[in-house]
């Protein structure tokens, strides 16, 4: 079993924080976040390198970690997740033109500028991108401006993966509701509901269990949670 | 007699919101267009300068678009387009199409909401692509921004007829008989299978006076639209073959 080359972004909460604990002690993996080096130093387990990258500013967060990436001396990645990912929950004729302009530039800005400056990193390896895009990404009243810049993660899925056949993979995950701030964070009372919300270790390890399989779009929420995706899904080797 | 209407036409310069901005102007609607470049010789209709590309220039633009009274008709049509192999493609290229094609419009949408700029009983329309259907390999952060905004139009349908009596249309138009369209198209594609941007905009305006939600026009693009829908994967891959393999060049 060989040790692999993982970014994983938006590290320091949720779905990417619990994937990284999870992949941490079987591979190689380098974190990205908004919060300081310090802050993200006590969160993630010990031998996880970090690069600070806040996507709020794409260009600059996405030539941070390329040249993250270079400084401690890695040239290929034989895996990027880009799961770094915010948003604003409310009626579309409430919403801000501030938090618009937060969840397109985190969410799509940011993963365009991430995906274009890892090509270079992903090819020598023919590696694989995986992003993370919900199930909103269908369309929701809610999070009008979240479901658009996940909508467009795909569209850009569907493209690269034909783009860079035969050189890199590119996948799109789509997780269902999971236990994490990001609700909080929104603005959004879960209340009840929560409690059949998904743990973010399980998400991480049918989010593991996806990247190994390679299938995209795929959809990780109840029906995949239900059918055992997080007990029996195969690790990434 | 009932006051004039009010349309709101973003990229009204040139192609098809130059069509839209004629066709309403001619429909009698008072006309105001947004776009980067001045038009070269007068327009009977209110043309102001605006950048989407800059944040400044679309803050302005939403102090401007509300300071009068609301519109009946907003089209969400100014859009960039950027072609090529995605890598080669700059960074900042990709960076700015996404302000223009996607953040600018969800921004004018939701501020003119908010500050009540937009007419009950009113029609916003956006101008997605054909592309959200299909897939559009060779031009991957156009595809991502139209995928996007096609959502976006989705997402908010709902709650703008509802709560604003608004209603919430997305167009996706083929390939159109456009200067733009001609510089991304690949080699040897025909420029007469395109429709004109008079006839594309008299469609959509058709289709909205029809409340349509979805907006296809034209035949071939409805049979694109059903392939892209029935086979999602075939149907990028033959993108592929019919748009990616011929471009030899990126083109912005």
């Amino acid at each position: 079993m060989a040790r692999r080359r993982i970014l994983v972004t938006g590290a320091t909460d949720g779905i990417g924080l619990a994937l990284v604990r999870r992949l941490a002690s079987r591979h190689d993996v380098v974190a990205t976040g908004r919060r300081d080096i310090a802050a993200a130093q006590r969160l993630l387990p010990e031998g996880v390198l970090y690069i600070k990258a806040d996507q709020s500013r794409p260009v600059e967060a996405a030539k941070a970690v390329g040249r993250g990436l270079l400084e401690i001396g890695w040239r290929e990645l034989d895996f990027a997740v880009l799961n770094a990912g915010t948003g604003w929950a409310g009626s579309p004729q409430d919403e801000a033109a501030k938090s618009v302009r937060e969840t397109v530039d985190v969410n799509l800005a940011g993963t365009v500028a991430l995906a274009h400056i890892m090509f270079s990193f992903l090819r020598p390896a023919s590696g694989q991108l995986t992003l993370i895009g919900s199930v909103a990404r269908s369309g929701s009243s809610q999070f009008a401006t979240y479901a658009a810049s996940k909508a467009g993660l795909y569209g850009l899925s569907r493209a690269l993966g034909q783009e860079w056949r035969g050189k890199v993979r590119v996948q799109l995950l789509d997780p269902g509701p999971t236990m994490t701030d990001m609700h909080e964070k929104a603005g959004l009372k879960t209340g009840w509901t929560r409690q059949w919300f998904i743990r973010p270790d399980d998400m991480a390890a049918m989010i593991e269990a996806a990247i190994r399989a390679g299938t995209t779009p795929k959809t990780l929420s109840f029906l995949q949670y239900v059918s055992g995706a997080s007990i029996f899904g195969r690790t990434i080797r | 007699m009932t006051a004039q209407k009010r349309a709101l036409v973003t990229g009204g310069h040139a192609g098809l919101g130059l069509a839209f901005c004629r066709a309403l102007t001619e429909a009698g609607y008072a006309v105001t267009a947004l776009d980067r470049t001045a038009p070269k010789s007068a327009v009977p209709w209110t043309h102001r300068v605006c950048d989407l590309r800059d944040r400044a220039h679309v803050d302005a633009a939403v102090h401007y678009l509300t300071a009068g009274e609301p519109f009946d008709l907003v089209i969400f049509n100014a859009g960039v387009s950027a072609t090529g192999r995605f890598e080669k493609i700059p960074l900042e290229v990709h960076q700015r199409l996404i302000a223009v094609n996607v953040e600018a419009p969800i921004v004018l949408c939701s501020e003119l909401a908010r500050r009540g700029a937009l007419a009950k009983g009113g029609h916003v329309v956006f101008i997605s692509s054909l592309s959200h259907m299909t897939g559009y390999p060779g031009a991957a952060s156009y595809a991502a921004a139209k995928d996007a905004i096609a959502i976006y139009a989705k997402s908010i349908r709902r709650p703008f007829r509802r709560d604003l009596g608004v209603h919430v249309a997305c167009a996706f138009p083929g390939p159109i008989r456009t200067a733009q369209a001609e510089r991304h198209a690949p080699k040897g594609a025909k420029a007469q299978s395109r429709i004109a941007p008079e006839e594309m905009a008299q469609r959509i305006l058709a289709a909205l006076r029809w409340r349509r939600k979805v907006i296809v026009p034209g035949t071939r693009a409805r049979i694109f639209a059903l392939t892209g829908r029935l086979f999602p994967k075939l149907t990028a891959r033959a993108m592929r073959r019919i748009v990616f393999d011929r471009l030899d060049r990126e083109v912005w």
